[in-house]
């Protein structure tokens, strides 16, 4: 009985201090972009590239999936109450408000924020890290503010492509499938969308991308252990991005309306 | 002649080579991952096993994660329903039928592939990093000189214990989802729970569908994850790429099965004008 409940205490314990570490780098990260950005400019260079350029293959075939999928799915609706008017409307909602900034936003953490994590992670266990310090380099606005930023914004970008791909995806796949023409797609899309589905998605994906560049970050720095250690930060990250992505859904969704 | 610093490879030439080198890469690991999803079942048939050894498995897969897909699939459940609901409220202001469609999307589509996507992130990255690290120690080695074989020893017991374990996350995952989107429709738009929660829309192909997808991503997460595992290389650094590798590959190949099995299903099961 002691046992199980020193068990809930432990993992609350553990929960609160990752909470506790990310709250603190989000902190640092703050003082080093007000009131002026300081950050390595190669660095965001190369992390704008390497996040978002790299990452579009995977992201727009993950989005043509998602699209196929949901038109498939809808399309039993379609068959079943004749509404061929309403699925344009119903894969553009649901595409730009939650599952195209969610899914998306799913494989960017795999592999962008497990990647992130594992680099960082290496660095800290070969003690690169604290060269950086030794050398009176500050790690923050060295190596994590570009990480940051360059996270917020391809995932922006990304979630906007992987939009336009995702819905592209499910008027082909419902012309096909379904066998709802074109117009009647496009149409129903334009007529019943505002654009504040496509904003409340979009503002969705930059808070996603700054949940994950701050879980993957802090996990990556707070790394021990030899190549076991980086395996369990990797693991662990993509565990808390995952959960923390839907945690925050659920507050914008509730939120923005 | 070969490209170095001082020449690098002319321009025209660089797609043909790129796409060509994509092309044989993806070859060559598809051949990998399907040798090694064959052994895999052979050997599991085969039935040769170490005790408890599935067991414990099955608790790192499911009992590990039950509070991680609660809470994920809590949430999304409760997203959905919302946004549903009040696009609805928008259009009709009828919400007597969203429990009973909700519920059909969720036995056949939303449950089992949700479940498999999270726990292709958690379980595909723990057995990758798991087994990454022992390659990277040289431990894999060590067991290949003892006559072990690494397939069955390492693959084989996550590959029964995430076979077993799925469909029982799925339906689990289900009955949490059925909880809180409930709890939402109720608390936020005022739907009675007993009109809300209707199962007669599901049929037995939905019910099939749903199984059959929880079977396969079973089968799939463990392979895929675990080859990534076996194919690291190069360090600490190559256990961190190996896990990113096995998180992509597992959550794509999710993604792929379960538009193959929709689409089969929707063929093999088509949607009838159900008596409403």
């Amino acid at each position: 009985m002691s046992a199980f409940v020193s068990r809930i205490g432990a993992s609350v314990l553990s929960t609160t201090r990752e909470v506790g570490g990310v709250g603190l780098l989000f902190l640092q990260i703050l003082r080093a972009l007000f009131p002026w950005p300081s950050m390595d400019s190669r660095e965001l260079w190369r992390s704008l590239y390497r996040m978002g350029v790299q990452s579009v293959p995977i992201i727009m075939m993950t989005a043509f999936f998602t699209g196929a999928i949901l038109v498939v799915q809808s399309g039993i609706f379609v068959r079943r109450f004749g509404a061929q008017g309403l699925l344009g409307w119903a894969t553009g909602y649901s595409t730009f408000r939650e599952i195209g900034p969610i899914l998306i936003a799913l494989m960017f953490s795999g592999r962008v924020g497990s990647n992130n994590t594992a680099e960082l992670g290496t660095m800290t266990i070969t003690e690169q890290i604290d060269g950086l310090r030794a050398l009176a380099i500050d790690p923050i606005r060295y190596l994590i503010v570009p990480r940051v930023v360059a996270m917020m914004v391809m995932l922006f970008l990304l979630t906007v492509m992987g939009d336009i791909v995702a819905v592209a995806g499910g008027a082909l796949l419902g012309k096909v499938v379904v066998g709802v023409d074109y117009p009647v797609f496009w149409q129903s899309l334009f007529d019943n969308l505002t654009e504040w589905d496509l904003l409340h998605g979009l503002i969705k994906s930059a808070i996603f991308g700054l949940v994950i560049a701050l879980t993957s970050c802090y996990f990556g720095v707070s790394a021990r252990g030899g190549a076991v250690g980086v395996g369990r930060a990797v693991n662990a990250s993509v565990v808390a991005s995952a959960v923390g992505i839907m945690v925050v859904d659920c507050i914008m969704t509730l939120t923005l309306k | 002649m070969p490209p170095d610093e001082k020449r690098p490879l002319p321009l025209l030439h660089r797609p043909p080579i790129l796409i060509g080198a994509a092309l044989i890469g993806g070859v060559k690991t598809g051949r990998g991952l399907l040798r090694t999803f064959f052994r895999t079942i052979g050997l599991a048939l085969s039935g040769e096993r170490e005790r408890g050894e599935v067991a414990k498995k099955m608790y790192d897969i499911g009992n590990r994660s039950l509070f991680f897909i609660a809470v994920t699939l809590g949430f999304i459940a409760m997203v959905s329903v919302f946004q549903v609901c009040l696009q609805l409220n928008r259009v009709t202001g009828d919400l007597s039928k969203v429990g009973l469609e909700l519920i059909k999307l969720m036995v056949h589509e939303t449950a089992p592939t949700l479940t498999a996507m999270m726990l292709a992130t958690r379980v595909g990255a723990g057995i990758a990093a798991e087994i990454g690290s022992m390659v990277v120690t040289e431990q894999v080695d060590a067991l290949r000189m003892s006559g072990v074989d690494p397939v069955r020893y390492l693959l084989v017991p996550r590959f029964l214990a995430s076979l077993v374990m799925m469909p029982v996350m799925a339906i689990f995952a289900f009955a949490v989802a059925l909880v809180t989107g409930t709890a939402m429709a109720h608390y936020g738009f005022g739907v009675n729970p007993t009109i809300f929660v209707d199962f007669s829309a599901v049929t037995y192909g939905d019910v099939i569908i749903g199984m059959s997808k929880c079977v396969a991503f079973g089968a799939a997460i463990p392979v895929v994850s675990g080859f990534c595992g076996l194919t690291t290389h190069g360090g600490s650094e190559g256990v961190g790429a190996a896990t990113t590798r096995a998180v992509i590959n597992t959550s794509l190949a999710v993604l792929i099965i379960d538009f193959i099995f929709t689409v089969l299903g929707f063929m093999i099961f088509p949607p009838t004008a159900a008596a409403l």
